[in-house]
């Protein structure tokens, strides 16, 4: 009889969390590609549009933002701390955003350079404190009423969003807005992003190249602050006390009041760094990409504070792998919609009694890789032998 | 209990750990019914291992297990239930919110679902009745004792069908009086047909108890010895081979005390885990330089008094000062701050975090004051720490949850001794230690309070360590304290009236 037994392997396998991202993405591509072609969806199509969406430019945007809040989830996850509030804290860091550019110094004309560093910097310090802020009331309320960090940082994401909501059907309501529920646009003096111009070469590969480079100096500031939170991080969890010590509040917050420290004060400071990391993004997003907001605000972004969840859960909370793991799901989310947005595909769904069923489909896809992942990431720890008895 | 007779046979176990910690190399043993074993070895010999493998809990590398020429496939520990092999460990495994009876009712596979909550009510009640100690069907599992916890996992164990029972330092934690009820019976169990496997880190007890013993050591098996043949010495050769001259209960040489307290308490009340008072209006002073030793029965309120002192439980009334300064209801933080080391009760759940590696578990009790930490220094402390304790690990880098339970021990009182700058407080210091080891730990206790005049404050069950260790003893019973007394002039028999009066 032959038998199947699985075991802790002795030493972890060599590239083992590489391989089973790589597995992982193979099975999901393979699933989504599989059902589409049921409905009637030529498989190379889906293919094409999916390894193109991996080597597109357009994808560098995404990619960022998602690292960014990565980061600011491994934080609180590496403390057990299950932050799934970054789409609040995301939305709370806008408002100190919007208030400083579009109320207090708004302009039409130009203003002095060092106003501009200024109002700038403020927000961007502001945006900080406010989603450290809201970061922190989900840690306060764990901390002191006990009550699990899950639903109540899923509650204040609804919070914030009706509370920004607010402000734009009221105080922040723009004056050149024409009566749209929307706030001014973000004046030119206080933008974040570089232009730039750089001339097709009529080399298609060349060209793909230079598109990178264009989006990575458009979204310079993104890269400089990527690079500044990356170090941040992994000096944080290898050097720093307080790292430490959220390291082993993940792992056995008993020692930790053994040793003498105050969980609570600690389950705290996680929650706002984390948040506050989410109120950088959520700044420099508004400078330099969104530049107002607009009601209702709940459909403003493309989930990027649920989509941190699944790019910190990939990473296997490896420092290493964050930027991996976003660029994956960026480049499939990407691929969803360049796929949902193909003639062909519109018609095969259509024809199958599909249609406007088309962006959800990508979930099934990201869905599939998140599954079949975790059912993978046991092979770097485990191995299965076969047995003949 | 079947009519058949069984005979086990474990052959040829070999079982490696991550990180190429070879726990067992071809081991081989035997075990038949209406046989008492007990498995003896210092820490990491392997004991605790290759019981896990018999119970499903770890899958061996190499070699198998055979019941009545029958090779077992056992991969999980329902796979070993199901051929009457259980095992019951030292921490109970029961759910608290649930009663005694539901408890009991859980995962039982041959009960009849309905017929369930009786058949556990009337089993527990005859249990409870044979073997001594009271417990109700209806008793919700949070207020139980220790005692009476053990009591329903080893009835547990029963209503499972176990014909084979294994116990992993199940007992070695109770209080004599009622192990010894518990060992009367154990031998019922076993002239009914049924075989024990007791792993105990206490050598006279095995010796009273066992019909024969097992010694492993390194992960090989070093001997074996019939009741007949067995003695103190020769088990001691055979779990430490040379080292084993070193184990004394000799009084170690005291030192000069102080005159400057540095533990004092003061009419302290204290409450325990269910509201009620476990420490009843106790004062204290322990001198610079003074190893003071609390003596009594578990549960009299040593655990409660020591977690006062040191922060982890609030005091309702009195007063406690670390070298002169109040720190009562301050938190443990400060009085960490002040240099005080402490040994917990159930170290591995409070003493250590498992994911992380020792030289992290070092840093986070070591490391206070400034922001950034000098992990050279503490790579260096750690090495040390490694070498005077001999803990078995491949590298400081490695998780400690690869590390035997002794191994872990070694690393909290080994941390904690090193930390200790001003005091101690340690609840049973030497537990889960092998003999040669706690002698160790309890010379550097005592250098510590000679050499660095560090105060030190412990209990412990084991009126022997009592005795060696300390300058001063207490007796502790139902919450008030008893003493000082000289250790030189009072004699057990006098200690051992007030631990149970």
């Amino acid at each position: 009889m032959i038998r199947l037994i699985v075991l802790k392997r002795t030493r972890p396998l060599k590239y083992g969390r590489l391989t089973t991202v790589a597995l992982a993405l193979a099975a999901g591509i393979l699933l989504y590609t599989l059902i589409l072609a049921v409905i009637g969806v030529n498989p190379l199509l889906t293919f094409s549009i999916i390894s193109a969406s991996f080597i597109s430019s357009g994808v560098v945007k995404d990619f960022i933002v998602l690292t960014v809040l990565g980061y600011a989830l491994l934080v609180a996850f590496k403390g057990s701390l299950w932050n799934i509030g970054a789409e609040g804290q995301f939305y709370m860091g806008a408002v100190p955003v919007i208030y400083l550019t579009t109320i207090v110094f708004f302009t039409t004309g130009s203003v002095s350079i060092i106003q501009s560093v200024l109002v700038i910097a403020g927000s961007i310090i502001l945006a900080i404190l406010f989603g450290g802020l809201w970061g922190a009331i989900a840690g306060a309320i764990k901390a002191y009423a006990g009550v699990d960090e899950v639903p109540v940082t899923l509650i204040l994401n609804y919070v914030a969003y009706y509370l920004v909501n607010i402000l734009i059907l009221g105080p922040f309501q723009g004056k050149y807005v024409y009566g749209y529920k929307r706030t001014d646009l973000i004046p030119e003096a206080y933008q974040l992003s570089i232009r730039v111009q750089l001339a097709p070469t009529g080399n298609p590969v060349i060209d793909g190249l230079l598109s990178y480079v264009r989006e990575l100096i458009i979204f310079g500031w993104w890269v400089l602050a990527l690079a500044m939170v990356v170090t941040a991080v992994w000096w944080f969890f290898n050097k720093t006390s307080l790292g430490l010590k959220v390291k082993v509040l993940g792992s056995n917050p008993d020692y930790l009041v053994t040793a003498g420290w105050d969980v609570r004060k600690v389950t705290i400071a996680t929650f706002a760094i984390s948040g506050g990391i989410v109120g950088l993004m959520s700044a420099l997003y508004l400078l330099g990409y969104l530049l107002r907001l607009e009601y209702p605000i709940e459909s403003q972004t493309a989930g990027y504070g649920y989509l941190a969840i699944l790019v910190a859960w990939l990473s296997l909370l490896d420092i290493a792998l964050v930027p991996v793991s976003a660029y994956i799901i960026s480049s499939l989310t990407n691929a969803g919609i360049s796929q949902s947005s193909a003639p062909e595909v519109k018609q095969a769904l259509a024809q199958a009694g599909f249609a406007g069923a088309e962006l959800s489909f990508r979930w099934i896809m990201i869905g599939s890789i998140l599954l079949t992942y975790s059912v993978l990431r046991f092979l770097s720890d485990y191995e299965v032998r076969v047995i003949r008895e | 209990m079947g009519s058949q007779q069984i005979e086990l046979i474990l052959k040829d176990v070999t079982k490696t750990f991550p990180g190429g910690v070879v726990a067992l190399q071809d081991v081989s043993m035997k075990l038949g019914g209406g046989e008492f074993v007990a498995l003896l070895g210092e820490n990491g010999a392997g004991k605790s291992t290759l019981m896990k493998i018999l119970y499903g809990i770890y899958t061996p590398d190499k070699g198998s297990i055979i019941l009545n020429d029958e090779v077992l496939s056992i991969r999980k520990p329902s796979d070993a239930i199901r051929k009457g092999i259980v095992m019951v460990s030292q921490s109970p495994q029961l759910i608290d919110k649930l009663t005694v009876a539901e408890n009991l009712t859980l995962g039982l596979e041959n009960v009849k679902p309905l017929g369930g909550f009786s058949t556990a009510s009337k089993m527990i009640k005859e249990y409870s009745l044979k073997v001594g100690v009271k417990i109700k069907p209806e008793d919700k599992v949070w207020s139980l004792t220790y005692t009476q916890k053990q009591l329903v996992e080893i009835v547990r164990a029963l209503m499972l069908g176990a014909k084979i029972l294994i116990l992993d330092e199940a007992l070695t934690y109770l209080p004599i009086e009622e192990r010894k009820k518990f060992y009367v019976f154990l031998q019922e169990f076993k002239r009914n047909g049924g075989a024990v496997v007791v792993i105990t880190h206490k050598i006279p007890e095995a010796l009273e108890v066992a019909d024969r013993i097992v010694v492993l050591r390194r992960g090989r098996v070093s001997g074996e010895l019939t009741r007949d043949e067995a003695s103190l010495e020769k088990v001691r050769e055979l779990m430490f081979a040379e080292a084993a001259k070193e184990i004394t209960y000799e009084k170690l040489p005291g030192s000069v005390k102080g005159e400057k307290p540095v533990i004092k308490a003061k009419d302290l009340w204290v409450q325990g885990d269910f509201g009620v008072h476990a420490v009843k209006g106790v004062s204290i002073e322990v001198k610079e330089g003074e190893v003071a030793g609390i003596a009594g029965v578990v549960g009299n309120g040593q655990r409660e008094l020591l977690e006062a002192l040191i922060g982890l439980r609030r005091v309702d009334k009195g007063r406690i000062t670390i070298d002169g300064l109040d720190v009562t209801n301050k938190g443990v933080g400060q009085v960490r701050k002040m240099g005080v080391g402490f040994i917990p009760d159930l170290p591995l759940r409070f003493g250590v975090s498992q994911d992380n590696n020792i030289m992290e578990n070092i840093a986070v009790l070591f490391h206070r004051e400034r922001f950034v930490i000098d992990w050279v220094e503490i790579q260096e402390l750690t090495r040390d720490i490694i070498k005077t304790f001999k803990i078995l690990t491949p590298s400081e880098f490695y998780p400690v949850k690869i590390l035997s339970g002794g191994n872990l021990m070694k690393v909290v009182v080994g941390r904690e001794l090193n930390y200790s700058r001003r005091a101690l407080v340690a609840y049973n210091p030497t537990r889960a230690l092998d003999e040669i080891t706690a002698v160790q730990v309890r010379r550097i206790i005592k250098a510590k309070a000679k050499n660095e005049r560090i105060a030190v404050l412990f209990a412990s069950e084991d009126l022997d360590e009592v005795y060696q260790l300390s300058d001063t003893i207490y007796v502790m019973n139902s919450g008030k304290i008893h003493g000082p007394f000289d250790p030189e002039t009072t004699l057990k028999e006098e200690i051992e009236k007030l631990m149970v009066m």
